[in-house]
């Protein structure tokens, strides 16, 4: 209180001081004094010098700039504003930011293997591999050996920190699989190729870790890794492990509780170790996820409450799995779906933890081919279609903008994907479909893409990381995305 | 100008018109067949009906069929050939009356047909349905 009434005295001086001679309506506009507010915060910040008993890396996979921003608006939008100057809860001044480059080893455009083992390794990585040095190589297991990284999970487990998993994708798909997992080839999920000795597959990887008390607690997606081919999962699906191994049954019998429903992941005690499968392959969508299965928040929610009670403290990476997902499927409405519920997620894990030693960094694993159209006005739903600048007021002038071909056209396109115009039955020529702001905005409408392809890809453009707590005010600038993980190791051995 | 043929043509399928008219009215959309992952109360109420619902095609299992799956959106992918997990949970099953035209995925189309519910294994793909169209058309 006494902090703020000592900014509001400066804020009026530093305004009187400043706006001599400026019109009133310029010094009297909301927007003068928001920016005078907003300086002064900037001003009042102070750097966190201290060291980090707990890091919480924040993943919304495929929520680079563009996504990010789209996300922006429909949350504002959600909440009846027109959108674009709502501020999700990490685009305060009380996080500290920098935009981040995502791209891998071998390549311009990355995926989501190498990009997050780079933010928990240190280290850049090559296409496709998790956590192997730069002389490994994709789908070879003969390049395993010797190229094993070591993990920021490995190294804090050491020092007595619990660490975590949360996610809404499998928990063998790369962003949680980062955290524990090395292997020349993320796609092996629950098999190695015939006589690949080097390493296990990536749930056996996992089921190994929380064995050996590297992992304390992992909950999302992905129970039929995890179970015999052909048995039944505990969500009603079948196994896929050729193998025949079954690591629920290993895991319950090294006395780690599972859990494959909300219910029985409310009714867990909080002194063994936890377990989620809440389905076969990766969580629902938000916009589609039943009562059964707990939500990110949820899972934010129980995974922050176990972890904080070891003193010593805890590392955990909570990934939205499936902004990524749809995104690849072109279908903007659940993106927001499931960004929204990540910006609550970001919200909680916030409201649950302590500034002075809890170092927050919120961030993205790479963007998406997802493009704005212009001109639209104000508060033009972020998911639908173009509306005209109107004269007056700010509110859009609630008349579609229309292209040269006549037809009104979608705030977002995607640069490829399923929603292409081009047609496979016009030997790929086409014309775009004339769409009503209705269709435009059912959860099932893909925005109009122009290459085909199967799934719309990622692309290398950057993302932001936004920090707050112990050492968040060394994101700063334009960085390289392994930089994270040399933040979070300083913050957390910090004198 | 009204001309005779056209007349005709026009009296001889109206009762063809009405009927697709009917069933093309008002198509429901696919996601209406299901509430969350279980089947929803207008499926239930419409099992052995003709009914018209929209989507897609999604990429033919398999050459010369007479089986296809219809998707709420745009699936470029066969989720099929990749995983059978992969198949997302509220999808349609459509058991068509001629061999399959393949219609691009990217298109939007109206299948119409009569609703059947209960599990079937489809026995040439092993593609294991809970809800179909049987006796299908589509436009």
């Amino acid at each position: 209180m006494k902090r703020t009434l000592i900014s509001a005295l400066a804020m009026t001086a530093a305004v009187a001081a400043n706006a001599q001679g400026l019109p009133e309506l310029q010094t009297g506009s909301d927007w003068f004094q928001a920016g005078e507010t907003t300086i002064q915060e900037l001003i009042a910040r102070e750097q966190n010098t201290g060291r980090a008993k707990n890091v919480i890396l924040m993943i919304a996979d495929g929520n680079g700039v563009g996504t990010n921003y789209a996300t922006r608006l429909y949350v504002g939008q959600q909440m009846g504003k027109l959108g674009e100057e709502h501020v999700l809860p990490y685009e305060t001044t009380d996080y500290h930011s920098a935009l981040v480059k995502t791209y891998n080893i071998n390549a311009q455009t990355p995926d989501s293997a190498p990009t997050a083992g780079a933010m928990n390794t240190g280290v850049k990585q090559r296409f496709n591999l998790i956590n192997l040095g730069g002389d490994a190589i994709h789908d070879d297991c003969s390049t395993v050996a010797g190229n094993e990284l070591t993990t920021f999970a490995e190294m804090v487990a050491a020092d007595g920190k619990s660490v975590g998993i949360v996610s809404t994708a499998r928990l063998t798909h790369a962003t949680p699989a980062a955290v524990y997992s090395k292997t020349a080839n993320r796609n092996w999920e629950d098999e190695v190729p015939e006589g690949c000795t080097a390493q296990k597959d990536i749930a056996a990887q996992m089921i190994d870790a929380m064995k050996s008390g590297l992992i304390d607690l992992a909950v999302g997606g992905g129970a039929r890794y995890f179970v015999p081919k052909d048995s039944p999962t505990a969500n009603g699906g079948a196994g896929h492990r050729p193998d025949g191994l079954d690591l629920v049954a290993e895991a319950k019998d090294a006395g780690i509780q599972f859990a494959s429903n909300k219910a029985e992941f409310d009714a867990l005690s909080m002194d063994a170790p936890v377990l989620g499968l809440w389905t076969d392959s990766h969580t629902s969508y938000e916009a589609d996820r039943p009562d059964s299965e707990p939500s990110l928040t949820d899972m934010t929610r129980t995974a922050i409450e176990f972890l904080s009670q070891n003193e010593d403290g805890f590392y955990l990476e909570i990934e939205a799995g499936r902004v990524d997902h749809a995104n690849h499927a072109g279908n903007f409405a659940r993106t927001a779906a499931d960004g929204m519920i990540w910006t609550e997620a970001v919200a909680l894990a916030d409201e649950m933890t302590n500034d002075e030693d809890t170092l927050i960094i919120v961030t993205a694993d790479h963007e998406h081919a997802i493009a704005f159209n212009g001109y639209c006005g104000r508060g033009t739903p972020i998911q639908g279609l173009c509306f005209g600048i109107s004269k007056t007021g700010d509110k859009h002038s609630n008349e579609l903008n229309l292209a040269d071909d006549g037809k009104p056209y979608s705030v977002i396109s995607y640069a490829n994907g399923s929603g292409t115009i081009l047609r496979e039955d016009m030997d790929y020529s086409g014309q775009r479909p004339d769409v009503t702001q209705e269709e435009a905005m059912d959860v099932d409408y893909l925005q109009q893409a122009l290459i085909p392809m199967s799934s719309e890809t990622h692309s290398g453009e950057d993302v932001a990381v936004y920090a707050k707590g112990p050492w968040a005010h060394l994101f700063d600038g334009t960085i390289e995305q392994n930089v994270v993980f040399h933040v979070m190791n300083h913050a957390v051995n910090a004198e | 100008m009204l001309k005779r043929r056209t007349f005709l043509t026009a009296t001889l399928a109206a009762p063809l018109l009405m009927r697709a008219a009917h069933a093309a009215e008002d198509p429901i959309k696919l996601r209406h067949l299901y509430d969350r992952q279980a089947l929803s109360d207008l499926a239930k109420a419409s099992e052995g009906k003709r009914i018209a619902v929209d989507g897609y095609m999604a990429p033919p299992l398999k050459a010369e069929s007479r089986f296809f799956v219809l998707t709420r959106r745009p699936m470029a992918v066969c989720p099929f050939c990749e995983t059978e997990a992969d198949w997302p949970s509220d999808i349609l099953a459509v058991y068509t009356k001629r061999i399959v035209d393949v219609v691009p995925y990217n298109v939007k189309i109206v299948s119409s047909g009569v609703l059947e519910l209960g599990a079937y294994r489809d026995p040439e793909t092993g593609f294991l349905s809970m809800v179909r169209l049987v006796d299908a058309s589509y436009a």
